[in-house]
């Protein structure tokens, strides 16, 4: 079971294939020669950003069988908030995508949920929103 | 008031072809203010949709036996007989919209977009013979356009006696590439989760929402009058539900909005330490996304019946709960990381100056009704839960319990969309909507009383 750290860099194998493939295109970009001087700074930036976390990611593990009734880090989460359905994947931040239902670890649900059982009620306590929210299923993308 | 209002956008990313097309829509949306100052009518609820001296009870009458009385675009007159009868807008129109259909046909001619042609052509006939839902299914299926054009009888705020004839409005925008992209983001997080609604049958398939923000050029009709920032159509639940919505901000009233409403009012009624932890940026964005996800929720609860069983109450509620469930949305966006608290709290301030602002635009227009009743009902909810503290014109809101607030109202208005019955709902406007809760802050927005 992978919790994050403050120092370290958790990454999904996906996220870690998206980021090399990134990489790789910006290289490829780079060397191509018909770049104008403030694009070249910016991809350089870029490809130093994506260096650092090559060398400082940590591999979200899926977790063994008897484990992954707990969330985790990569845990795909059906929960019901307030009488509402939802589905999210709890990743670190680098992979944070709202929009395609990948949420931080970091946000108020993620740490509310973060080492929490299937079928437990949990809360959610912000300074302006309290919430009660039932995990309902708990998935895990396995290698 | 002449019901045109025009705003200053950059026309310099448009070709000379393009600039040619727009002239000739906003021509058009121009003329069709004509018509709807024909339909308008101060004096009577019904506005110049039914005889002066009509009652309810002899237009439902007559509506059962001839139900093109109560068809959405149809003026309702008096024979020589004193019988009631219905004449469609594009009958009694005719002559005059004629040459809006032309503007419409030419700015086809000129466009490139095989699409946005298709739809021009399509809306100039409907305008002729008074069948608007092929145009309207054409320009939901189609991509989003480089220009946001519509025109025609569609909003129903004239008639506060039914809540069912259309008023002319038209607007020309141009779409803002980078706005839009945000705006599809923000939709993909508040529409994901799936709601307990109380009627399952009325679950709405989101992936058929599309959202634009334009730079908007002219408002025409009503929209001028009633100075939308947003809005979600069609109308018709049943075209909606099987061909979906489409929503546009208008990002240039919103400006506007804001820094002659919003911000003033923010301004005028708020403790000045609150004021302090928010910078006019974060206040916009908050305007913002408080409309964003307005009319993103108005996707959420078509009630099939709605309107039917809630008449003239219905945009009450409507209106109330696309900004209640909105802003709710957005605070589960909050739990997952997506705002900020502070960008939270923005949000809600703003949803309380928007209601301030309804009610001051009452005085200029009766036409927003609806929507100042719904800004009551929110602002008293607020106060006797006490989620907003008054001293002396002066508010400081508790943000805790404003959500409690939020959570509570929807559930009950949910309640009244679903399957609430008229008198029921009378009863719950009867307790909450006194306008009286905005009295104690008269001294501090007298200033914005026109």
């Amino acid at each position: 079971m992978t919790y994050h750290t403050p120092e370290k860099i958790y990454l999904t194998a996906a996220g870690l294939e998206k980021f090399k493939k990134e990489h790789k295109g910006l290289q490829k970009i780079r060397n191509s020669k018909i770049i104008d001087q403030e694009e070249l700074i910016r991809l350089n930036k870029r490809i130093e950003e994506l260096e650092l976390i090559f060398k400082s990611y940590e591999l979200i593990k899926v977790p063994p069988k008897n484990r992954q009734g707990i969330v985790g880090l990569g845990a795909t989460v059906v929960v019901e908030i307030d009488g509402q359905v939802d589905e999210f994947t709890i990743v670190g931040t680098l992979e944070v995508e709202p929009s395609k239902n990948k949420i931080s670890d970091k946000s108020p649900v993620g740490q509310a949920l973060l080492g929490k059982k299937e079928g437990e009620l949990i809360e959610i306590k912000t300074s302006i929103i309290h919430h009660k929210c039932r995990i309902i299923r708990i998935n895990y993308q396995n290698e | 008031m002449n019901s045109i209002k025009k705003f200053k956008v950059n026309l310099e990313n448009l070709s000379s072809r393009e600039r040619a097309i727009f002239k000739k829509l906003i021509r058009a949306a121009e003329l069709i203010a004509g018509l709807y100052l024909k339909q308008k009518n101060k004096k009577y609820p019904g506005a110049n949709f039914y005889p002066p001296n009509v009652s309810i009870e002899e237009i439902k009458k007559a509506a059962r036996n001839n139900p093109s009385i109560l068809n959405p675009y149809t003026f309702v007159e008096r024979t020589k007989s004193e019988e009631l009868k219905a004449i469609p807008y594009h009958i009694k129109f005719k002559k005059e919209l004629k040459p809006i259909s032309k503007f419409l046909e030419d700015a086809a001619d000129l466009s490139e977009d095989k699409n946005f042609s298709l739809y021009l052509r399509s809306r100039a006939q409907s305008l002729l013979d008074g069948n608007y839902e092929k145009s309207e299914i054409i320009w939901l299926k189609t991509e989003p356009f480089k220009f946001g054009f519509v025109i025609g009888p569609i909003e129903r705020y004239l008639d506060k006696l039914f809540f069912t004839k259309c008023a002319y409005q038209s607007w020309v925008g141009i779409l803002d590439e980078e706005e839009t992209e945000k705006a599809k983001e923000i939709k993909d997080i508040i529409l994901t989760g799936r709601s307990k609604i109380l009627d399952k049958s009325e679950k709405v398939d989101v992936s058929k929402v599309g959202i634009r923000v334009d730079k908007t050029a002219v408002f025409s009709g009503l929209i001028a009058d009633c100075m939308f920032t947003g809005t979600n159509l069609p109308n018709d639940v049943r075209v909606m539900k099987k061909y979906g919505s489409k929503l546009t901000i208008f990002e240039t009233s919103l400006k506007e909005k804001f820094d002659q409403d919003h911000l003033p009012i923010f301004q005028a009624v708020f403790d000045k330490k609150l004021q302090k932890r928010y910078s006019q940026k974060e206040l916009y964005e908050g305007s913002l996304r408080c409309i964003i996800s307005h009319e993103l929720a108005h996707s959420l609860i078509r009630y099939r019946d709605a309107e039917k069983r809630l008449e003239n109450l219905f945009p009450i509620f409507d209106e109330l709960y696309a900004y209640i469930l909105g802003i709710q949305r957005c605070g589960l966006a909050f739990l997952k990381g997506v705002f900020s608290q502070k960008e939270l709290e923005a949000i809600l301030i703003m949803h309380i100056c928007r209601n301030f602002t309804w009610w001051l635009d009452l005085f200029k227009n009766a036409d927003v009704y609806h929507y100042a009743a719904g800004a009551a009902i929110a602002s008293n909810f607020f106060l006797q839960e006490g989620a907003i503290k008054i001293r002396g014109g002066i508010s400081w809101p508790n943000f805790t319990k404003l959500f409690i607030c939020i959570e509570e109202l929807c559930k009950i208005l949910d309640y009244y969309l679903a399957i609430g019955k008229y008198e029921e709902a009378e009863i719950f406007i009867k307790n909450y909507g006194s306008f009286d809760i905005f009295k104690y802050f008269s001294p501090q927005l007298k200033k914005f009383i026109k």
